[in-house]
């Protein structure tokens, strides 16, 4: 019994142990799980699954390291003997004879497509490219990259028969990159200036297609070839060859008839060749070659005077080029998200100076990815690139005092693409993507469709400068090019 | 002969004999309709897509079942692809400042020069979209949104169906889950099926 009752008397002992924990017992526990919290914090590490995005991760190539050996100009084929033109206009470069993309002709042009006018006249088949041609009183001029051959091939079209009479062409590899050639050739009562895929600049006689120099810009000049190739189109200004080659300097200036170069501005800045082309622009009485390039834009004197430049507008790809007005505004515009920028330019005792007016993205003004707008009558015009918010793809007009404030688009269901346009006899030539002909009355008061054809049969990327001469329209898409009569 | 008169018992009973043969044939008829009824899941048209970001944020599931997709035919190989780098960027490397996807889902891959193959990572994506928009906007719009059918629950009603601002969620027979840019799908769409 007494040993019953000490068992008993035992457990409740125990069971008094129990229900009373020590009190330093207790803060042990607390202790180690403190501890271990400690512990797991500092051995955890909560980023450890990251991975970081380092510059290099994609392996990018060095490029071609191979030399190739291109010898510029080096073939040539004639086909037909010259003989005169009767026809006197020229569409001789890029954006016409004006830099401006407007025809000074007095030939009254097709409001319709009726009665034949937009009948195919002649039709070339041609690499993948959006070269465009220049015109010179009856012949067209179109530096095409050759696919069969691999080489970047100058041809001398007549204009009116489409015949060929002459090419002038050299060996260059070039893989597809949304295209291969993309540039217009320059020409003038003497000379043809050409620049290829790979930033090779060719001089011939325009007359008889005799190769007089090249220029290999990559070897000589250190050039970085554009992103999907050479846009720009080279320039001849007074028998002078003007070409912004980045590298080594950020634009020359070379003899068309010798090939001596006359002068080269420096590029301490490192200022890379986009895809814009140089334009001549006269401001206060001072001609200058505007240029933009990777990094800022430029302005030159005819005597190789750097006049000013400013690396505002600084973007990744620029493809339009500076479009200078009387006033000295200057719009500049690019795609790929970078929008638009108005340049004040002012002159004081010869020193130039450029303010920013306006800066905007593309959904927010005029802002175009490939072409450069068009200035009439105190106004802009230009089609809106696909980010353009709700005015992507329009036609629009905007006043240069304020490019954010549309005065008016095409309509709901006339989108463009990046095709070109130009102002001829009052009215706006327009080609779309698709190959397809918009013919739309110039107004700065409204939008008016008059008529549209679809010119090139399944055409695509039809992005190539549009150039017009005695009211022959020439026109291209990636593959074809073709000549209409809009002669009224 | 006289004859039987036709009562009101009688009619009810007729009643209720027609009423069950329509009932079990109605019954049969659903039944067979919905056994030959394809069963339907929903999808995204990528030509309606406006890539508003909405499909990340409304899907019912933790990280969402809509993904990137890549039609490798439709893309230009660029080295400045609009659906890799942000706008703007200067020097086109792989620096994640640089990248546009905000969990870095696309991998580049340099193949020759000038061209770069984009991978989608899709256990990465979040279906934002934002790599869409730069493709649509600047590229040949190969890149483009589709809601994973190994991921999808199917819901009754899509959450993200009823947000869509340009109706481009829909449904689609099960057979063919999958609205594809390009014509890749069309020859290898067993393949595409079997990843899914």
């Amino acid at each position: 019994m007494n040993i019953k009752k000490k068992n008993l008397e035992d457990k409740t002992s125990t069971k008094k142990f129990i229900g009373k924990t020590p009190p330093l017992g207790g803060w042990g526990v607390v202790l180690i799980v403190l501890i271990a919290l400690l512990v797991w914090y500092f051995a955890s590490d909560p980023t450890q699954k990251f991975t970081s995005s380092d510059p290099g991760m994609d392996n990018r190539g060095k490029g071609n390291l191979i030399t190739e050996i291109i010898n510029i100009g080096e073939h040539f084929q004639l086909f037909k003997e010259d003989k005169e033109s009767k026809l006197d206009e020229s569409w001789p470069r890029f954006r016409g004879p004006n830099f401006d993309n407007i025809s000074s002709s007095k030939i009254k042009l097709a409001n319709s497509f009726s009665n034949g006018a937009g009948d195919i006249l002649w039709s070339h088949e041609l690499g993948e490219g959006h070269a465009g041609p220049a015109i010179y009183e009856g012949k067209i001029y179109l530096l095409n990259y050759d696919e069969e051959l691999r080489a970047d091939m100058l041809h001398c079209y007549d204009l009116v028969t489409g015949e060929e009479l002459w090419r002038r062409w050299y060996n260059v590899a070039i893989k597809r990159n949304h295209g291969m050639s993309r540039t217009v050739p320059a020409v003038n009562e003497d000379f043809i200036l050409s620049m290829g895929p790979r930033c090779h600049v060719m001089c011939l006689n325009r007359e008889s297609g005799d190769f007089l120099w090249g220029i290999d810009l990559e070897k000589e000049y250190e050039t970085e070839t554009p992103l999907w190739y050479t846009g720009q189109c080279p320039l001849i200004d007074n028998n002078t060859a003007i070409i912004a080659p980045g590298g080594k300097a950020l634009m020359i200036a070379v003899d068309c008839k010798t090939g001596d170069k006359l002068w080269e501005v420096p590029n301490p800045d490192g200022w890379k060749m986009s895809h814009s082309s140089i334009l001549p622009y006269t401001f206060n009485g001072q001609r200058m070659y505007v240029y933009c390039s990777i990094g800022g834009i430029i302005a030159v004197s005819p005597d190789g005077e750097l006049l000013w430049k400013t690396s505002d507008w600084d973007t990744n790809v620029i493809a339009p080029s500076a479009l200078c007005m009387p006033d000295g505004k200057i719009f500049l515009t690019a795609g790929y998200g970078a929008g638009s920028m108005v340049l004040q330019l002012s002159e004081t005792n010869g020193s130039y100076s450029t303010k920013i007016l306006q800066e905007y993205k593309p959904k927010d003004g005029l802002a175009c990815e490939q072409q450069t707008p068009i200035y009439w009558e105190g106004h802009l015009f230009g089609i809106m690139p696909k980010d353009g918010g709700l005015n992507r793809n329009k036609f629009v007009c905007v006043n240069p005092n304020d490019c954010t404030n549309i005065l008016w688009t095409s309509d709901k269901e006339s989108r463009f693409g990046l095709g070109p346009y130009i102002w001829a006899d009052g009215k706006f030539y327009l080609l779309n993507d698709d190959g397809t002909l918009h013919i739309i009355e110039a107004s700065t008061k409204g939008y008016k469709h008059l008529d549209s054809k679809v010119i090139i049969e399944d055409g695509h990327d039809a992005w190539a400068p549009l150039a017009l001469a005695n009211g022959y329209l020439v026109l291209r898409d990636a593959d074809k090019m073709v000549c209409i009569n809009i002669k009224r | 002969m006289e004859k039987k008169k036709y009562t009101r018992r009688d009619f009810i009973n007729s009643g209720a004999r027609i009423s069950a043969a329509v009932a079990i044939g109605g019954l049969a008829a659903l039944t067979l309709r919905n056994f030959q009824t394809e069963e339907m899941v929903w999808q995204i048209d990528p030509f309606k897509c406006t890539q508003c970001g909405r499909c990340a944020s409304n899907c019912v599931l933790p990280i969402s079942a809509v993904k990137c997709v890549h039609a490798y035919d439709l893309c230009g190989y660029c080295d400045l692809c609009g659906g890799y780098f942000k706008p703007g960027v200067k020097d086109l490397h792989t620096g994640a400042e640089n990248q546009l996807c905000p969990t870095a889902a696309i991998e580049r891959k340099y193949i020759e020069e000038p061209y770069f193959e984009y991978i989608i990572k899709e256990d990465l994506c979040i279906g934002c979209g934002k790599c869409v928009a730069g493709c649509t906007s600047f590229g040949n719009g190969s890149l483009h949104l589709q809601i994973r059918h190994d991921e999808c629950d199917n819901c009754n009603e899509c959450a993200i169906a009823r947000v869509c601002p340009s109706d481009a969620i829909k449904r689609v027979p099960a057979s063919t889950p999958y609205i594809i840019k390009g014509d890749f799908i069309a020859e290898d769409k067993g393949k595409w099926e079997n990843k899914a």
